[in-house]
């Protein structure tokens, strides 16, 4: 899963670092992620998994690392089974 | 040295502020069409940005809401950006928010806020003035600058 997660943020995080190469609770936003950044990954997560975001994970938290992602697609890819 | 205190007359002021980039608008436009729009704005939103300047205002708009969410410095609250409206009165942007947003607003003591939106060619930009009441619930720190 979170191959898939780099994968996407390397497409749509327009970070200033290889997504690949970051540590999994390093800080997204403080390497390039910003808000707006943020949106587009949310959106292409919820192609790549098949899910939807609800409004009630929709925080800065949930973006700001590969391991925050891992954890809320994780439940969120659960839950739809 | 002094510390300059944040509250005035019995009210205090918080002030939050955000640049979005027009072309990261455009790109997500581009990338997700109506998915994107229907994530990010109300239905009266995308109605007033119709037209020549479609993109700086929906830039504006987000700007506003990134605004607003400093605002409430509360970075482990779920901000639902639909539930964070710009709306207009004339030529006045005004800020309109609903559901658990209005609720939040409500228990940190926000009385009245003033909002300005600004474009130029690559970047839009939102301010937002909101005076609360000095014993509003909120953290005493200002709006973070993320």
């Amino acid at each position: 899963m979170q191959d898939q997660i780099r994968d996407v943020l390397a497409t749509h995080g327009r970070m200033a670092v290889d997504p690949h190469e970051v540590d999994a609770e390093a800080d997204l936003y403080d390497l390039g992620l910003t808000s707006h950044a943020s949106v587009d990954v949310m959106l292409a997560l919820e192609d790549a998994f098949d899910i939807e975001f609800p409004d009630e994970v929709l925080k800065k938290s949930t973006f700001a690392s590969v391991h925050n992602i891992a954890q809320v697609v994780g439940s969120l890819v659960k839950s739809t089974v | 040295m002094i510390t300059v205190p944040g509250e005035v007359g019995g009210h205090r002021v918080r002030v939050g502020c955000d640049v979005a980039d027009i072309a990261d608008v455009q790109n997500s436009l581009a990338a997700f069409g109506d998915r994107y729009l229907r994530k990010v704005f109300t239905a009266s939103e995308i109605n007033d940005c119709r037209g020549l300047n479609r993109v700086p205002r929906l830039a504006a708009r987000f700007a506003a809401k990134e605004a607003v969410i400093k605002v409430f410095a509360e970075p482990d609250m779920p901000f639902p950006w639909r539930e964070i409206e710009v709306t207009r009165s004339g030529p006045l942007p005004l800020l309109r928010l609903s559901g658990t947003l209005a609720e939040r607003a409500q228990h940190q003591g926000w009385l009245s806020s003033s909002l300005s939106l600004s474009h130029a060619d690559c970047h839009a930009m939102a301010v937002v003035v909101v005076v609360c009441s000095a014993a509003d619930s909120g953290p005493d720190a200002g709006a973070g600058a993320r």
